[in-house]
């Protein structure tokens, strides 16, 4: 271990890149262009160090830790499991990626543009990095209004609609979770005398069942509704049909992750009676998810809205790895987010493609493409099963570690997702059918002369995406290894628990 | 003379009085191409008090026979007044000049009600305690109505007045009836004189007080007078008013509450916690029905006096020393913040108000990013904070709030509030989605762009993002403020 501060390095070095750019004049758009990349770069640079995570050396690595407000035991402290190091590197990853897709596509108000990504960026990776709860809500919350602008300022027509239901949602979920950390530091502090929010100290104790079930509660709200769990999700359609290809890539890839990590990070380790507890309810909701957002998917006559359901319907595998609390579901549920944060990325930035052409993505207006634009097809295809779960590809081995956790928790509750395998071919196939093969539209013929395959820059945007869904597939074991002692842990903390206080809650 | 050695000790309010009768001596000479020299004049003069506030940190004496008392409480309250003065007097000018409204006449108004606050912070007696109430709110009625010649600033000065002394009467009726109840005005003898039981003659008394204490925050169901004072008046005004009053008017509810009816605590708990819960729900659900800005604001700092309620009610509502403490810390610390990201809201309202005919509505600010991309900016992080995001102050002082009340046992009180945060997180964001996803008007209003106002407002975002990523810096003052209450 080095003594650079990595982490820091990697969560601020994007900010460095906001007040470089706050000092560019906006209307220098090659410069706003290329200081927003190099700092997006140079941030993934710094997170490539995460590759040298030690699987068997401490818990946390890369560990810094310094006073913050001393007065309430708040504390700058940071670092990574193997988890979060590796939802680390998605993070920064994919923000480069959007950054460097944005290019072309984002004409106005260009310097505002970057400075929200990379101020989302920073907000993102910070809640990876913190290990003090009340550093972590920050983050969140940081996290929030870059996308509520990037959303409002270059989404669609319903855009304000959409962005101000996104933070709503969010907002209320994430402020009842700040009452819950609380809540869970002054007791802790109650009992031991030493008022902390740091997270090893406030893991692992016994809080009052009453408090438990209350606090995962509020945790619950906060995550469920960023994974988003079903009933939760009805922002997530309305967000990604309006926001601009970036932010859908960023949204799908690495904000809804906050949430499945908030489960497995904060939800679970911190409350493991109330999680225990409450296990079946959110397996019954996350196997609704699945096939809620599988049956949805399948007539939704836009492109984007389709793989806005089709998320709904992965997270729902997370939630349902999550919460069965075996080794294969975890790593399944962790697994199935950086798989599908590359996969559903890259869907998102293929439809942006052909969106930014047409300005179209209905379905019915399509067909044919696959003459026309054979690259574009090929890509899109491979992501298409990539969704689907094609061995080989790395959407497999997430959703077939969790359904073997599922059977090992339940053959019906597994029975039912498997069946939801076959659907999520139906709607994906059948997209990829309407419009890569058959005739094309009326309408998509008046574009015809116009269309162009995929540019030198998307294939640069798309290559590390294509290099890693394959690279996955074939070989998860470096990946899975990362996830193995983090999940190890969670089955520790869950193991025999149970909330007693008040007996069965159903 | 121990009269006059004393006199020390009220250091930061001679300077203020003294600085009262230079601005308007200087103001008589002044040619009318000179008038704005009045703004530094009184700028520095304010710094000056608040360097005397340092002098008499620490001291903790009561002087003059029990009638005054400069504990840290009220010296951390008489920084924050001299804070509030500086911003209210470096954002008026440019708008009281394109309606010539006198400069010398806002100034010396200003400060004088400035020495009201100091007097009421240091007030040990609840004569003195009157007197420095009076003197910060007759300027204030006059402030609200200084432009003479608008009739909306008629209407609210008025309004204010009436229902302002109105409520002044109420709080004298009830100090009468503790006088009679306890044989005594001075607060520490109060305290002792109650022995902790209830009884009818009680109840009316501290009703009456608490009827006109929380008049004078407009707390809900005794706030009709703040949105039309506070839309008449001047806009920078209006900040003032929405800051300054208030965090005497705290003041007064802390010296009263906290100190002469402590004993009482628990009896007067249950009301504070009505009171809290339907100041900062009714502030909110109806302030989310405005279009016009200032008006919203008017409105909302109605439910931001729900929040710092909630700090007094976790004072009440434990026995423990040190979750009493943090309490009433957190009632300074939103107050200060609180006035720092409020009057520049106002102000920002008032700066694309430079054609007098405009009265703040919210198109006016549609599409300001691209027309003034920094003023904007500063808005935008302005509204954040008001709305509680971190790393902002508003969000610190929420969480200051929050974190004393569950500690004091009222999670349910938190979770009302962050409720209530949600939901003005919905008219807060209304002003950024105006200025950065809509476009400007045909005829956009000519944004006041005056040194004096950009200096205020830049100020004021940095201290807003500053104490929100290092409230350490003055968690200090505010402990040892507050432990001079116990």
């Amino acid at each position: 271990m080095t003594d650079l501060p990595i982490l820091t390095l990697v969560v601020f070095t994007p900010l460095l890149g906001v007040l470089a750019l706050l000092l560019i004049p906006g209307g220098n758009h090659r410069a706003i262009r290329w200081v927003a990349l190099l700092a997006s770069l140079v941030s993934f640079g710094f997170s490539l160090a995460l590759v040298g995570y030690d699987p068997g050396g401490a818990e946390f690595q890369f560990a810094e830790d310094l006073p913050w407000i001393e007065a309430f035991g708040m504390r700058y402290t940071l670092g990574v499991d193997g988890l979060s190091a590796v939802l680390v590197l998605l993070t920064t990853l994919l923000s480069a990626v959007s950054i460097f897709y944005s290019w072309v596509p984002i004409t106005t108000r260009v310097k505002e543009y970057y400075v929200a990504l990379l101020l989302l960026m920073v907000g993102m990776l910070g809640v990876f990095v913190s290990l003090d709860l009340f550093l972590f809500y920050v983050f969140w919350e940081i996290s929030l209004i870059p996308m509520y602008l990037v959303i409002g300022i270059w989404g669609g027509p319903r855009r304000i609609y959409a962005t101000v239901k996104f933070v709503l949602y969010t907002l209320v979920g994430s402020l009842l979770m700040l009452v819950a950390i609380l809540a869970v530091a002054i007791a802790h502090g109650n009992e031991t005398g030493a008022f902390t929010f740091s997270y090893t100290a406030l893991r692992g104790f016994a809080y009052a069942d009453t408090l438990q079930a209350l606090a995962f509660v509020a945790f619950f709200l906060a995550f469920a509704i960023k994974v988003p769990m079903w009933p939760l999700h009805t922002w997530l359609p309305d967000a990604h049909v309006e926001a601009p290809t970036a932010g859908s890539i960023l949204l799908a890839g690495v904000l809804l992750k906050l949430g499945g990590y908030g489960f497995l990070r904060f939800s679970i380790p911190l409350l493991p009676d109330a999680a225990a507890s409450f296990a079946p309810i959110i397996i019954g909701l996350a196997v609704i998810a699945i096939l809620y957002g599988a049956l949805v998917a399948m007539v939704q006559p836009d492109m984007k809205k389709l793989v806005a359901y089709s998320s709904v319907s992965h997270m729902g595998f997370v939630m349902l790895g999550a919460f069965v609390f075996n080794e294969q579901g975890l790593q399944g549920a962790a697994f199935t987010m950086i798989s599908h944060g590359i996969t559903t990325g890259a869907l998102f930035l293929l439809v942006g493609i052909i969106y930014d052409q047409t300005h179209d993505r209905q379905i019915a207006h399509m067909g044919g493409l696959g003459a026309r634009l054979p690259h574009y097809a090929a890509v899109f295809g491979l992501f298409t099963f990539a969704s689907i779960g094609l061995p080989g590809l790395s959407g497999f081995v997430g959703e077939f570690l969790v359904i073997l956790g599922a059977f090992a928790y339940n053959g019906f509750v597994a029975a039912a997702t498997m069946l939801v395998v076959i659907a999520s071919a139906v709607y994906m196939l059948w997209m990829f059918q309407r419009v890569f093969f058959t005739v094309p539209s009326d309408w998509m013929r008046r574009w015809w002369p116009s269309l162009r395959d995929m540019s030198r820059n998307e294939w640069i945007a798309l290559s590390p995406l294509i290099v890693l869904v394959v690279a996955l597939g074939v070989y998860p074991g470096p990946v899975l290894e990362m996830l193995a002692a983090p999940v190890e842990r969670i089955i520790e903390a869950v193991d025999g628990a149970g909330l007693t206080g008040f007996g069965p809650l159903w | 003379m121990d009269y006059v050695d004393d006199l020390v000790t009220l250091f930061p309010e001679l300077i203020l009085a003294a600085l009262v009768l230079v601005i308007i001596t200087t103001d008589l000479f002044l040619p009318r191409a000179y008038k704005w020299v009045l703004t530094p004049l009184t700028v520095a003069g304010l710094i000056l008090a608040g360097a005397a506030c340092i002098v008499v940190w620490d001291i903790n004496e009561t002087v003059y026979a029990g009638f005054y008392v400069v504990d840290d409480l009220s010296v951390f309250l008489k920084g924050a007044t001299v804070v509030i003065g500086i911003l209210s007097t470096l954002f008026a000018p440019s708008y009281l000049a394109a309606r010539r409204i006198p400069l010398g006449e806002f100034n010396t108004i200003l400060v004088t009600a400035l020495i009201g606050m100091c007097v009421l912070a240091s007030s040990s007696d609840l004569i003195t305690l009157f007197l420095g109430l009076e003197l910060m709110t007759m300027p204030s009625y006059l402030l609200a109505g200084l432009h003479k010649t608008d009739r909306y600033s008629n209407e609210g000065g008025l309004k204010y007045f009436l229902l302002g002394s109105f409520a002044s009467a109420i709080l004298l009726f009830g100090i009468a009836w503790v006088y009679g109840l306890t044989g005594t005005t001075n607060l520490a003898e109060i305290a002792a004189a109650l022995d902790g039981q209830m009884s009818g003659a009680l109840l009316v008394a501290v009703g009456f007080l608490t009827v006109g204490g929380t008049f004078k925050i407009a707390a809900v169901p005794f706030h009709y007078w703040t949105p039309d004072a506070y839309q008449g008046a001047p806009t920078p005004i209006t900040g003032f008013l929405s800051a300054g009053p208030k965090l005497g008017a705290f003041a007064l509810l802390i010296r009263v509450f906290a100190v002469a009816l402590e004993p009482l605590s628990a009896d007067w708990l249950g009301i504070f916690l009505v009171l809290t819960v339907l100041t900062m729900t009714v502030g909110n659900i109806v302030a989310l029905t405005q279009v016009n800005v200032k008006r919203m604001l008017a409105y909302s700092s109605i439910a931001h006096t729900g929040y710092i309620m909630a700090g007094l009610a976790a004072f009440a509502a434990t026995d423990d020393e040190a979750i009493a403490a943090q309490g009433i810390e957190s009632v300074l610390f939103y107050v200060l913040g609180y006035a720092v990201m409020n009057i520049a809201a106002f102000a920002m309202v008032g700066m694309l108000q430079r054609d007098p005919n405009r009265y703040g509505g919210l198109n006016s600010f549609a599409g300001l990013a691209s027309r003034a991309p920094w003023r904007a900016g500063a808005m935008a992080i302005l509204m954040l904070s008001l709305t509680g995001i971190p790393p902002t102050v508003g969000f610190f002082a929420k969480l200051y709030v929050l974190l004393a009340a569950v500690d004091a046992g009222l999670a349910w009180l938190a979770v009302v509030i962050v409720l209530n945060a949600a939901l003005a997180a919905f008219y807060y964001l209304r002003v950024i989605v105006y200025m950065y996803m809509r476009d400007p008007e045909a005829e956009p209003a000519t944004l006041d762009s005056s040194p004096f106002g950009s200096v205020a407002l830049a100020l004021s975002v940095a201290g807003v993002v500053l104490l929100g990523i290092f409230p350490g810096a003055i968690l200090g003052f505010l402990e040892v403020s507050a432990a001079s209450l116990f």
